[in-house]
């Protein structure tokens, strides 16, 4: 916990360089991300959307985590779900509980299509996910690009995008005038539905001892082929499901550049959150606020918003390198 | 304590001429394990000095500090010329030859080249010079551990080191091999090295050394002349009291349980070749043999997690290939050879752990619910009966002692009334106190009529729990020893290699 502090605050401390290099005043610089995140209803608002967009895919790469396996691919597969999503509600005229269980289904599906091709891999010739996760991404996004301007072009769409779905499938508003939807709760309640999964249940146990421990997990009677695979197919569902909560709750419509790279940042918020749905709840939201009012900061207080993408990147570095300090100390001598 | 000498420095009036001298050496390492405390050595010329002790007691510290590759965290070291250091686990470049890592580090060259041919020959003269016979063209993978062990010697040898210091060096050689290493060590004691080797084995410093310091719990708690003492005086200084009894062995009625037919299976080497024995319930079947002969692709294949030909039957019944789940379900319980890779999830409860392999039965799971209860009655009782010691049945098994951590394996594999267990080296690296609860754990349930098949690399062990004994050389089991025909010497051979013709069987 106190750790946990240090590395807060060397990362403020930083951040607050990063705004005096850019020329920028730091206490200007962090008032206006604070207002522009949680300065009003609104703000707060869109807080929780970018929250909920994080969470999904957090979730994702958590799941995986735990069970062995770095899906760095989740940017893919939630690309992939919401290009799912966007490309069926687009003609999809249907009523609202029928259409958006359609949607969310068709996005956790694509999501679990594109990271299987990773497990399938990795789990019948034992290739490393890390590697296919990461080129699934650029495959992803060009192949979402070529299919919505291309082949699968909607009448009436404009840029790289789908027509927008019917309000019908639109994901109901919590609050009304913002964008925040039906989908922080769905968001929610998957990260309860995971934290319980991992407690209580066999196939939690099993996920958990594939992912700590390979080889007495295999020798204890788990296949782990099989766990690999359900696992990285589950992760990726989960991130196809955020890609569609963004299209049917967001947007509205599938757009190419519908995530600014959620499913990398939910790498950070994993490690941060320590693998735990609930921790991850709170990491999200933390990285909401820089989201949601890196935009404002740059606009109120000259601070370039890449500040907040360099502060992330030195996140995932301290945690990386805290990991990394913990096992050594851990490590002694056989005697 | 039963230390007979009160000072360490009291028996070599000061140091002069001491080779190698540790005044007050302490080591704590990050978290505040004190691995060693306050510890006096002093090692002379010319002498074979054993440092004993249990494991986990400091000697593979202190030996570290004295050849300088770890810091002291107070005291003092003073070595007159190099100190070399062979490992117990060689550190050797396996894909290089013998003669390219003889001289890494040290390479001769001209200019900016590598001198192959002046250190090749270096190679060869330092082969000769010392009786160690190598090829110095092999490259070091494809040796046996014997002779890699010569390679680590000739290594430091090369340094022309002063003092000499040989880390469990006969863990993994056959008796013959031991022979050999040890007439090497004399050789260079006589030249003037002195020598320091780190053993639990008792009878080779008994039979081998001048004088002998034993260690305890970080502290060095005795030294004796050799002359002087006994194995029994040494253990007891080593255990810091008497010796655990072990249980004994009732009469049994054998039942057909176990049986391999043509057994095949590994990669070269350290394959199994057309393996064909049985083990009966209410006996334990002991494999003799040196580390490396293919006694893991053995118990891999019984416990189903490679490949294989021939058939394994458990009472009258083929178990199918590639199934480990099953196995547990027919009643196989295996005891693995490394507790904490195979056996453990480390950063997991010990009550968390004992359900390992029996998670998707009840009572230990509920539907598709584990059932914490039951996960920690069964832990409860099996740390009360195997004498765990935690803090709690919560604690992570990783913060747990060796010893203790085997403990728990062991519970686990025998909580469920196994009908064959596979025990792979069951006491390594664990103290004398948990050893002989484990041995004697394994003795009762061989009584209690479970079929029990041990490997081990330490004869005394199969020895002392064994009814029969197989050996096994290069794959092949070369030798079978019945009850009341077990022969100590003729095993020993038999490991080493010697032709199977003629073994008691």
């Amino acid at each position: 916990m106190i750790r946990a502090l240090g590395i807060a605050g060397a990362l403020v401390a930083i951040a607050a360089g990063a705004m005096l290099l850019a020329g920028a005043n730091p206490i200007m610089g962090f008032y206006a991300l604070f207002e522009g995140a949680l300065g009003g209803k609104s703000q707060i608002a869109e807080t929780l959307v970018q929250t909920t967009s994080l969470l999904f895919p957090s979730l994702a790469v958590a799941f995986a985590f735990r069970a062995g396996l770095f899906n760095i691919g989740a940017e893919g597969q939630l690309i992939i779900g919401g290009l799912l999503a966007g490309l069926i509600g687009a003609r999809l005229d249907a009523p609202g509980f029928i259409a958006i269980p359609i949607l969310l289904i068709a996005g956790a599906a694509g999501g679990a299509l594109w990271s299987s091709i990773a497990g399938l891999l990795r789990a019948r010739f034992g290739g490393s996910e890390v590697i296919a996760t990461l080129m699934l991404n650029i495959v992803a996004a060009l192949l979402a690009n070529y299919l919505v301007v291309g082949p699968l072009h909607s009448p009436g769409a404009a840029g790289p995008e789908t027509a927008e779905l019917p309000h019908g499938s639109w994901l109901p508003t919590l609050l009304p005038g913002t964008r925040l939807s039906l989908a922080l709760p769905i968001a929610l309640v998957l990260a309860l539905v995971l934290r319980y999964l991992f407690d209580r249940t066999v196939f939690g146990y099993e996920l958990r001892a594939a992912g700590s421990a390979p080889e007495a997990a295999r020798r204890a009677g788990i296949n782990l082929a099989k766990t690999a695979f359900i696992a990285m197919a589950l992760s990726g569902a989960m991130a196809g499901l955020g890609g569609a909560t963004i299209v049917t709750g967001v947007l509205h419509r599938f757009n190419v550049s519908l995530s600014p790279g959620y499913g990398f940042i939910a790498i950070a918020v994993a490690l941060v959150g320590d693998l735990d749905p609930l921790k991850i709840i709170i990491a999200s939201f933390a990285f909401g606020i820089l989201q949601s009012g890196a935009l404002t900061m740059q606009a109120l207080a000259q601070v370039p918003k890449d500040v907040v993408s360099f502060v992330e990147g030195l996140a995932i570095l301290a945690l990386a390198a805290r990991r990394f300090v913990a096992e050594r100390l851990r490590v002694q001598p056989a005697e | 304590m039963n230390s007979p000498i009160s000072s360490p420095s009291s028996f070599r009036s000061g140091a002069g001429g001491a080779a190698l001298e540790l005044r007050g050496v302490s080591k704590t390492y990050p978290g505040g394990v004190h691995a060693v405390r306050n510890a006096d050595l002093a090692v002379f010329p010319g002498e074979i000095h054993a440092l004993c002790g249990e494991n986990g007691a400091g000697k593979t510290t202190l030996a570290s500090i004295a050849a300088g590759k770890l810091k002291a965290s107070a005291g003092t070291v003073l070595a007159h010329g190099n100190v070399g250091l062979v490992h117990q686990h060689f550190e050797l470049v396996d894909r290089l030859r013998v003669w390219e890592n003889v001289v890494l580090g040290y390479e001769p060259h001209r200019g900016l080249r590598l001198d192959a041919t002046a250190a090749h020959e270096r190679v060869v003269a330092l082969s000769q010079e010392y009786g160690l016979a190598v090829d110095p063209d092999a490259i070091v993978e494809n040796l046996p551990v014997g002779i890699a062990q010569r390679v680590e010697l000739l290594r430091e040898l090369a340094r022309n080191p002063s003092v000499l210091i040989l880390d469990e060096p006969t863990a993994v050689l056959a008796p013959a091999e031991i022979d050999a290493l040890f007439a090497t060590v004399r050789a260079l004691a006589e030249r003037g090295t002195a020598v320091l080797i780190i053993t639990h084995k008792l009878q080779e410093v008994i039979s081998h050394t001048s004088r002998i310091t034993v260690m305890r719990a970080g502290e060095v708690v005795a030294h004796f002349e050799t002359a002087d003492t006994t194995v029994d005086e040494i253990a007891r200084a080593m255990v810091g009291g008497e010796l655990p009894k072990l249980a004994t062995r009732v009469e049994t009625n054998l039942k057909p349980a176990l049986v391999l037919r043509g057994l095949t299976a590994g990669e070269s080497s350290f394959a199994v070749r057309d393996a064909t024995f049985d083990v009966e319930g209410g006996e334990i079947v002991g494999i003799a043999g040196v580390e490396g002969n293919g006694q893991s692709a053995l118990a891999d294949a019984i416990a189903g997690v490679i490949p294989y030909q021939g058939s394994i039957e458990l009472a009258g019944a083929t178990l199918p290939a590639g199934d480990p789940a099953g196995r547990i379900a027919r009643g196989i319980r295996t005891i693995p050879q490394d507790r904490r890779r195979e056996a453990l999830v480390l950063t997991w409860s010990i009550v968390e752990n004992v359900a390992l392999g029996d998670q998707r039965r009840p009572p230990l799971c509920r539907g598709i619910n584990l059932n914490r209860e039951a996960e920690r009655a069964l832990a409860k009782s099996i740390v009360e009966r195997f004498d765990v010691r935690t803090p709690s049945i919560e604690a992570s098994v990783a913060a747990l002692s060796g010893g203790n951590q085997q403990k728990v394996v062991v519970g686990r594999a025998l909580a469920h009334d196994p009908k064959f267990l596979l025990v792979y080296q069951p006491t390594r690296g664990i103290d004398v106190g948990a050893a002989a609860l484990v041995q004697s754990r394994l003795i009762e349930a061989r009584n209690a009529g479970v079929a029990v098949l041990l490997i081990s690399f330490e004869l005394d062990e199969i020895l002392a729990l064994c009814d029969r004994v197989l050996v096994m050389y290069r794959g092949a089991i070369v030798g079978n020893f019945t009850r009341g025909a077990i022969d100590r010497g003729r095993i020993g051979s038999l490991m080493a290699g010697a032709s199977a013709l003629g073994a008691a069987s």
